[in-house]
């Protein structure tokens, strides 16, 4: 695949070198410069051959600001990082939107964060930011944001019509789990148009991460996604072992699949019991929370904490498990097997639950391309991707377990994928455990303070929301020099307003549901 | 105390003590319930409920209702003053109307009007009248749209409610809710008439805005509708008016379909009590039980399969009884 699109990269491109990167210290196979007038050209090409575009990101260089964008695909592992170089004083880029339409909001963000312009964007609006930001917040240089961008970015109004009213769902909102707030435009009860506003969570964690050491930011990683945690400690761990070349041992690596697992479990059973408490049974919320707890109190003594785990570090792992876990896990694994087909018999079959969720909220294969979904949301289109065997991280290239897939894309597809997904979380903690090996679990060459060699690396992990992407750019001193997170919940949000437009309030709430948003790792 | 009431006359007297008894036993009701609910919920969702008030928590209602009653009772600027001030008021009316005809036992009733159950479906209608008002009134579009639905909810289920009531109305040749009860000396009505009971059940379900059919309070999508803005003891009583209303229409149930005070052995307002405790019992496992259907589910139900089945029930219990 690799070799193939680069031969139809360099007939299709004439005059640009495209060059082939290590993929194992890289996280990406080939990479190529681009002329601002070229973009476009090579946006078509790899949306011809069905890829996606897994994040778009802006460095600052000082002398030029670099645009990277990932492309990846569904059907085999081939990525490609594609570069175009523009001007720091005079930022100005052609927007891809018009070929990809998950473009549009990192587009916007990069916009606000850079001030880099983007011709032809529909909506250069704020994102995460408000008036009251001075300056671009990830420029190098202390670039002020003139009075001019701040009217153009923050144009937005929610539209009142004829006939229609909007109304704000959130940010202070039952069903929003947290601070999302999406206006909707209403013609009585159904919607025409939804507005997803963001930020009500940002803390700007990327910005952090170019102040403070790798090690620091660590502790960030869980307060991304506070319900899977632990595979954001995983991730980004993982990363700056890529980028840093440091091997792990295999009891760290074994153990790390069992933690990851055990808080997809978690992660999973919260999102079914929030799921349903958004479709009005409010009873399976404390059913759940029963499963949750008894994780929780496996994690605990080992990881030190119950919620935003920082539990991994570069190389192994804060803590050796002892027996009292792995006895816990056993006995935990042999009671989850019995509590699924409890949840089969309390809500799967239940006819309301059935009319509420199928048909509802239905993404096709070819829209979850173009807006990068991942995860769940993704599989329940039918298609069988998962960073877990694709991009096998830690332990997981050893485990045996299926990627299960819907086939009508609707929200109870992917409520099916995830109960599914529950089960095989089983399964691998189940193996791991079996063929925990013994030994360290700190591999020994770790160095004290870490200084990466320049270079950048982009990898991913699967994260119960989906796909994980971290982007770090390294300068060879002990803080990164730029760190994107591409986090799923963002890209499966981008999905939603399309979904919505036409249902009612009630399916509205079922799809948002359905995507399993949280939101600070939206907002980071 | 003999000189009121030969002033006023016995009848007018025994009239206002029934009124005063119906006041005492909406409360006492309501804290029961508020109680049971909290009860119910918590034992079915793995919990124990309330418990450190009183024994069992059987004074938590109490506790709760002084709370609410200290509340300090926020009036949001953009109001419409008039009905936002007199909606909650108003729901009550109806729901103290309907206790003066429901037969508690064969003597224990505080008026028989021969049209008794019309007295009560007429002034059930008028409770949505008051939600319109609230939700109207609070100037919130929450509100507005919860009220909105509860209209379209009420109309919609108020006819199969009725038509499954009609059966037995033919059935006994009078509106007397006393009538009906002397009329299942025998067997319960419930026994000839199966279908019409299940679907008064689920329509009463529906009037009285309970999962699954809880769409006017919705509250994962309408936050808490008609009374979002609502706080204190102005919440409090719609509070009240809804476990009112679930009282009543299992009452009402009882009355027409499970022989009503009937029964051997126990007095006969123990026997009422207790069948129309079993029906809120019901009700409020649906609530626990159910996740809630969506607005046009919901009317679908209504118009597409209630109205049509209660019809066709209708007719064949009119072409058995002409036969």
């Amino acid at each position: 695949m690799v070799e193939r699109i680069k031969a139809e990269l360099g007939a299709a491109l004439k005059g640009i070198e495209i060059r082939e990167a290590s993929y194992r210290e890289r996280g990406y196979h080939l990479f190529f410069e681009v002329a601002s007038g070229g973009l476009l050209q090579v946006a078509r090409f790899f949306d011809e051959r069905s890829f996606y575009l897994a994040a778009e990101i802006c460095v600052d260089y000082g002398e030029y600001l670099e645009l990277v964008y990932i492309f990846s695909n569904h059907a085999s592992l081939c990525k490609v990082k594609v570069a175009l170089k523009i001007d720091p004083a005079k930022p100005v880029a052609p927007t891809i939107s018009t070929v990809f339409d998950c473009a549009c909001w990192y587009e916007r963000e990069i916009r606000e964060f850079f001030g880099v312009t983007f011709e032809g964007h529909p909506n250069m609006t704020y994102l995460f930011l408000h008036e009251g930001i001075d300056y671009y917040p990830l420029r190098k240089g202390q670039i002020p944001i003139s009075d001019e961008d701040k009217r153009s970015l923050g144009s937005f109004r929610p539209g009142e019509g004829e006939d229609t009213f909007s109304i704000n769902l959130g940010p202070q909102h039952p069903s929003t789990h947290g601070v999302l707030r999406v206006v909707l435009k209403m013609d009585g009860e159904y919607i025409e148009e939804a507005d997803p506003v963001l930020g009500y969570l940002h803390r700007m964690h990327e910005k952090m991460a170019e102040n403070r050491g790798y090690l620091q930011f660590l502790a960030n990683t869980g307060r991304m996604d506070y319900l899977g945690a632990m595979a954001f400690n995983l991730g980004y761990v993982t990363a700056v072992e890529r980028l840093c070349g440091i091997a792990v041992p295999d009891r760290a690596n074994y153990v790390r699949v069992i933690a990851t697992e055990l808080n997809r479990l978690s992660s999973h059973l919260m999102w079914l019991g929030a799921y349903l408490a958004d479709l009005g049974a409010l009873t399976p919320f404390l059913f759940v929370f029963d499963d949750r707890e008894q994780i929780n109190d496996i994690l605990e003594p080992v990881t030190g904490s119950r919620l935003t785990y920082c539990y991994f570090r570069f190389g192994g792992l804060y803590n050796d498990v002892d027996d009292a876990f792995v006895a816990g896990t056993k006995a935990f694994v042999e009671r989850m097997k019995g509590r699924f087909s409890l949840y089969e018999k309390l809500v799967t079959g239940n006819v309301i639950f059935i009319n509420r969720t199928r048909g509802i909220g239905v993404i096709e294969k070819e829209r979850a391309r173009k807006q990068a979904v991942s995860g769940p949301v993704l599989r329940g289109t039918g298609i069988a991707m998962d960073m877990r065997k694709t991009e096998p991280c830690a332990a997981y290239g050893e485990m045996d377990f299926d990627v299960p897939v819907g086939t009508r894309g609707d929200a109870l597809d992917i409520y099916h994928v995830r109960i599914k997904e529950m089960e095989n979380a089983v399964k691998i903690i189940e193996q791991a455990l079996a063929r925990l090996p013994e030994g360290p679990i700190m591999t020994e060459k770790a160095p004290k303070k870490l200084k990466p060699p320049k270079g950048d690396v982009y990898h991913t992990v699967e994260t119960p929301r989906g796909e994980l992407g971290i982007y770090i750019v390294s300068d060879e001193s002990d803080t990164p020099y730029r760190m994107k997170w591409r986090v799923p919940s963002f890209s499966n949000l981008m999905v939603f307003p399309e979904l919505a437009k036409g249902n009612l309030l009630a399916d509205a709430v079922a799809i948002l549901g359905s995507l399993d948003l949280v939101i600070p790792e939206i907002d980071r | 105390m003999e000189q009121i009431v030969s002033m006023i006359g016995w009848k007018t007297a025994k009239t206002i003590a029934g009124l005063v008894g119906v006041l005492i036993f909406v409360v006492f009701n309501a804290l029961i319930l508020t109680w049971a609910e909290r009860k119910v919920a918590g034992h079915m969702q793995r919990r124990i409920g309330p418990k450190e008030v009183g024994p069992y928590g059987l004074i938590q209602p109490i506790a709760d209702a002084l709370k609410l009653l200290g509340k300090e009772i926020l009036t949001p600027r953009a109001v419409d003053r008039p009905l936002y001030f007199l909606a909650p008021i108003l729901i009550f009316v109806p729901v103290l109307v309907s206790f003066i005809v429901i037969p508690f036992d064969a003597s224990l009733q505080v008026k028989d009007i021969n049209v008794g159950i019309l007295v009560i479906l007429a002034f059930s209608s008028l409770s949505v009248l008051s939600i319109l008002m609230a939700g109207w009134g609070s100037n919130n579009k929450y509100a507005l749209i919860g009220a909105i639905r509860s209209v379209a909810q009420n109309i919609a289920y108020e006819i199969p409610l009725l038509l499954a009531l009609l059966p037995v109305i033919m059935m006994t040749n009078s509106f007397s809710l006393k009538a009906i009860v002397e009329a299942q000396k025998g067997l319960w009505f419930v026994f000839y008439q199966p279908l019409a009971f299940c679907i008064y059940f689920i329509a009463s379900v529906a009037e009285t805005n309970r999962t699954p059919f809880d769409l006017p309070e919705a509250e994962s999508e309408l936050v808490a509708g008609y009374h979002t803005e609502y706080s204190g003891m102005r919440f409090a009583l719609f509070f009240l008016a809804e476990y009112t209303n679930i009282f009543i229409v299992s009452a009402i149930a009882v009355t027409f379909f499970l022989g009503g005070y009937q029964g051997p052995f126990l007095p006969g307002i123990i026997w009422f009590l207790l069948k129309s405790y079993l029906l809120v019992f019901v009700i409020m496992w649906l609530r626990w039980t159910f996740p809630r259907v969506r607005f046009d589910q919901l009317l679908n139900i209504s118009w597409k399969a209630l109205i049509p089945l209660a019809f066709i029930n209708l007719l064949l219990t009119g072409g058995l009884l002409k036969l």
